[in-house]
Formats: structure tokens, sequence, C-alpha cells
């Protein structure tokens, strides 16, 4: 079905990683998933995608300044197993739209894209 | 010259003739070479007077003032150039018919020589006799000629490896033991092994004394015999006469002499103390060593955590994942499949990861077995891939191909890694670039482990960091490396810190034990 959106997946866990993507699909979305940012960026899918879901923590560049590169391309959701203090606020700061802590409720992940969708596509509109 | 005296010349041993009252009456030509005085001389002389005669053995019903004129045994004589004679002497008395002495002859033979041999021969037994007693070593003569006639037709019913042989067929082996008579033991054996008399132990069967846990070293000791090593040693295990057992230091000494005769002489030392202290110890170590990894588990909770929540995380997505195909009107049962099959894989991996550390924080007992240092550094280096990436710190391996395993405690050897890790780890906190290199390779008769890392490099006094609670951070294991010192040496292994190229390396050296 080709008119379904299409989401990006950037997640370093071997498990995490096609977890996300399958969920994604169940939700009716296409999803892509990639294990670094640098992977992600290399391809077209930065180009195509209608929003990005993305580890905090990646090897190379991180998901904040993935996050930082994504501003005014399409809206980002931030998945982390960190805990600390001040990390939304930090989130925020970098334009990240959602952040969710690991393990996060199916219907949590849902909310967020949807409304990045209505997000990108009020964007879109500009 | 009387037809006597001509006849007694002939005679090669002294004899000499005198009256009642000692006065030389003949002197034969024997007795001139014996005792260097001529024949012209010695008669008239008084034989005592002459030749200063004393008894050689303290006899004080014979007394020289009124000696018996049939008598035999040992007198010391002194010749004319002054020379001490030891001489066994014969007295026969020729009476009159009323039975009164009239001359008294007598024969002599110089037994000086004989005599040296013997008091030397008495003497080396005596001092043997007191070296043995007076050991601080408790020593066991034991006849093996029994067993000696067990052990022959071995050979003739085709038995070449005997030690193999024996140890396959224990009751054999017990058999010998109850043959295996103990001939001897000196005082130190008496207290050792609580006997209150000698027939607690002498006369009786080293089988005895003997567990069935010990019988290797006793099967050594045979075979020793019989291959004509001229020596053992071993530790081992005995029981005493009320059957506590003590250890051992086991010595064997397989003497020619003693072969001939089928008598092993068996040293053994008491060294319940030294092993106890030794168990002690490494309990004590055991303990260190545990708690040093648990202190170490803390330190890497969150790193830890993190990784087990990863797999649940997954599990938790993929499962929501599930239940929303299923709720679907057409339900894609393949993408189901799918999920369930991942969740199945990361259930497994939350729970390697959780047997990792329940491995490292156990209390067991050491256990060591022959495992390639590659495979150990490997697993872990998995334990801590997730702590590393969360300190960005980057990690290079270079392993040996081909090294000899090494015999090691498993649990102790990834904590030797792990905690020079963490160290390095932690040292680099500051640096600009965080660098780490583990490095396999072969030594003479050793396999190197070295961890290198490009911090800001060792302290003034590197010697101190493997003290324990020395730190140079602010925050970290103090123990960390003392504890791997000391699990390093108890494996027979050491561990240097140098400057590397950037940072500190340390250096960690295995000894290659060979497989017995």
């Amino acid at each position: 079905m080709p008119n379904r959106p299409l989401i990006a997946i950037v997640e370093d866990d071997d498990s995490m990683r096609p977890a996300i993507a399958g969920l994604v699909r169940s939700l009716g979305y296409a999803g892509e998933a990639f294990a670094s940012a640098e992977a992600f960026l290399a391809g077209d899918v930065a180009a195509r995608a209608r929003c990005l879901i993305s580890d905090f923590q990646l090897p190379g560049l991180s998901g904040l300044d993935l996050a930082d590169r994504m501003q005014g391309v399409m809206p980002v959701i931030m998945i982390t197993a960190r805990t600390e203090a001040g990390l939304d606020a930090r989130a925020h700061d970098h334009g990240v739209l959602c952040l969710l802590r690991k393990p996060f409720e199916a219907d949590d992940l849902a909310d967020c894209i949807r409304r990045a969708l209505d997000n990108g596509a009020q964007a879109g509109r500009h | 010259m009387t037809t006597e005296s001509r006849i007694l010349d002939l005679i090669h041993e002294s004899v000499i003739t005198r009256d009642p009252a000692g006065i030389i009456l003949s002197w034969n030509a024997a007795s001139e070479a014996l005792y260097g005085w001529p024949k012209t001389t010695a008669i008239g002389c008084q034989i005592d007077d002459l030749l200063q005669s004393r008894f050689a053995a303290a006899a004080p019903d014979r007394d020289l003032m009124a000696p018996p004129a049939d008598w035999e045994g040992e007198l010391i004589r002194v010749t004319a150039n002054g020379t001490e004679l030891v001489l066994d002497v014969r007295w026969q008395a020729e009476r009159d018919a009323t039975g009164a002495v009239l001359r008294i002859v007598e024969t002599a033979r110089d037994i000086t020589e004989r005599k040296a041999i013997d008091d030397a021969l008495r003497l080396s037994e005596y001092r043997y006799r007191n070296m043995f007693e007076a050991m601080a070593v408790a020593f066991w003569e034991v006849d093996f000629t029994q067993v000696g006639a067990m052990l022959i037709p071995l050979r003739d019913q085709g038995v070449t490896d005997l030690r193999t042989w024996l140890l396959a067929n224990r009751d054999f082996v017990r058999r010998t033991m109850e043959r295996a008579i103990v001939l001897d033991l000196n005082l130190n054996g008496f207290a050792l092994f609580g006997a209150d008399t000698r027939d607690a132990i002498i006369g009786r069967a080293i089988a005895d004394f003997w567990p069935p846990a010990s019988e290797p070293v006793y099967i050594d000791s045979l075979v020793a015999t019989m291959t004509r090593q001229p020596h053992i040693v071993s530790e081992t295990r005995l029981n005493r006469v009320d059957g506590e057992p003590i250890d051992v230091l086991f010595t064997v000494s397989l003497s020619e002499n003693n072969r001939k005769r089928g008598v092993m002489l068996i040293g053994v030392v008491d060294i319940s103390a030294r092993k106890q202290a030794e168990a002690a110890l490494q309990r004590l170590q055991a303990e260190f060593a545990h708690a040093a990894r648990v202190s170490v588990l803390g330190e890497l909770t969150a790193s830890l955590a993190h990784e087990v929540n990863q797999p649940l995380a997954a599990i938790a997505t993929s499962a929501s994942a599930s239940m929303r195909w299923l709720a679907a009107e057409q339900p894609d049962l393949d993408e189901v499949r799918s999920l369930s099959a991942r969740i199945v894989s990361d259930a497994r991996r939350a729970a390697a990861i959780i047997n990792r550390v329940r491995a490292m924080a156990e209390r067991r007992e050491t256990e060591r077995q022959y495992l390639p240092l590659n495979q150990l550094v490997a697993e872990a280096v998995a334990f801590l891939d997730h702590d590393l990436a969360m300190r960005a710190v980057t990690l290079e391996t270079r392993l040996a191909s081909e090294l000899p395993p090494v015999l090691v405690d498993r649990t102790q050897l990834h904590q030797i890694v792990v905690n020079l890790v963490v160290n390095a780890a932690q040292a680099m906190a500051d640096s600009p670039t965080r660098h780490l290199c583990i490095t396999t390779s072969l030594a003479e008769g050793a396999v190197v482990l070295a961890v290198e890392d490009s911090g800001p490099g060792l302290p003034a006094h590197p010697e101190q960091l493997f003290e324990s609670f020395f730190t140079t951070k602010s925050s970290g294991m103090g123990m960390g490396l003392a504890i791997c010192r000391s699990l390093i040496e108890a494996h027979g292994g050491q561990i240097v810190a140098a400057n590397g190229a950037v940072g500190a390396r340390f250096i960690v050296t295995l000894p290659i034990t060979p497989r017995s």
C-alpha cells in the first residue's frame, strides 16, 4: 500500500530496532529501521519519511544531534532507557516532539506518531 | 732351641707360655712380630707389665691382678713401639696331679682392624638410630617384600603401564597395602599418628593409616620403586591411629640397599597447620574477590539495568504489536509469528544478561579449568560492552591466535579483565579521546594479557596502585587492582603497570601449566 506514511526508525539495539518496526507496521504505517544515524542519513529515507523515531543514545552521531538536523525536516520522537531528570527539557530544546521512556506503552507511541504526522502536515502547509 | 719352641715358631698366631705369676716362659716368632719385643727381652718379664694389658670390656669379676687361669676374651695391649692393639686372647692352664696351675698357654690374634670396623658400624647404627628417633620428621620403616612379590607377576601378565593399571585396580592396591607391614617408627611418628604404644602401629599394615583418597600417592611410590626412581616427594593425607586425617608431606627414599631388603623408608612431615593457614587464606581471598566483584557489579548497575531493560522493552513492544495485529479484522499471522519469535529470543537475551550478572555475584568455590584466554576476554568484554558505550569508550581487541589454554578459574579471570577494563575506563573519564586496547600474546612459558588506555597515565608510584584502597579516582573501586593482583598471583601469574604509548598499560602474565 504505497500511500501508507513512512516512519523512519534509528535504534542501535538489536532487540528494540525490529520491535519498534513491528509496532509501527501494526499501527498501519510503513517503517524502515537503521542501526545508526549515519546509516539513516546516508540513504533517501530521510527525504521520504514523514516522521523519525530515534533512540537517545546512539553510537557516533547522537539522538540529539540527529534531532538538531531534523529540525524543519520532520518531527522527531525520541525513545530512551535513561531516567535522569532534565532529559525532557534537553529534548525539548533540540526540537524533539515526544520523549518516551523504555519500556513505553504502544498507545503512547501511537499518540506521538499521530501528533507528529498532524504536526508535519501543518508544517507542510506553511 | 727345644723342639717345642721350634714348632711354636712355625705357628702364625702368637703363642706365649707363662707361669702362674705371669713370668714369660716362652715367646714364639709370631709374638715377636706382633708385639715387637724380641724373645730375649720378653722371656723372664711379667707379661702384663711388658704389654700393659687391660681388658677391652669392663669386667669387674675379672681382675688382672688375679687373672683366671682359663679364659678367653678381648684384651688391649701396647706394643714395643707404643701402638695399641685389640687382641682376641685365649688362656689355657696346664695343671699338675693336684690341680695346681703349672703354666698358662696363651694364644692371641690381632683384631684391631676388625674391631675398628665393628665400632664404626656400631657408631653408624647408633647415629642412624639417634637420627631416626630425634628427627623432627616422622619416619616409617615399612616391609614391602610381600608387596613386591605381588607386583612382579603383573609384568608377566602383560601389564606395561603399571601406574594406569594400579589406578584402575584399587582392590588390588588395597590388598597390597594390607601386606605392607610397619617395621619401625620413630618417636615423632608415634606423636604425629597419636599412638600410645609401639604396638598401636608397629606390626600393623599401612592400609590402616591410608585413606582411599590418598591411594594415588601410594601408587606413585610403588611405581617409583619398580622404575628405580631414587626419591619421591608428594603432599597427601593420612589417617592417625584414631582415624583423624592429617595433611602430610610424604617422602620415600628408595636406596638400592633398601630396595634389596624390600624395605621402604617413608618420611612424613605434618603440614596440617600450613594447610589450614593456606585454606584460611584462600577463603579470605575468595571473600575479598567476591566482595570486589559485588562492588564492581554495583558500579555497573546503571549499565546492566540499561542492558537488561532493552530486551524487556522490546518484548513489551513486540507483544503490543502482536495484540494489534490479532485485533485487526484480518489478522496478519505472519507478522504475529515473527513478533512471537522475536519475543522468545529477546527473553533469552534478557535471561543471558541476568545469568552473567548472577555468575559474577555468586559466592562459590574456585574451580580451575583449562580455558582459552581469548574466549575469557571476549566473555568479560561482552559484560562491559554497554558500560563502555555509555562512557563513550572505544574498544579494540588484538587477540593472538593459537594461544595455549590457561589453567584458571573462569569467574576470577572474568573479574580480572572486568576490573582492568573498568579501571581503565574510569581513568579516561576526563580524557578527550577514550580508547582502550586489549591485547593477548604468547611469551616464553606464559600467555600475556595487556590492557592499555588513552588516559592520563600512571601516578608517580605505580606500585601503590596495587595496594588495597589506594585509588587515584574520586569515585571508584579502591580494591580493584589489589584484588586483581591477588587473583593473578593465586594463579601463579603476575601483573605490572607501566606507561604505554599514550596512557597506562597493565600487563598480566599467566603461566602455561602443562596438563598432567
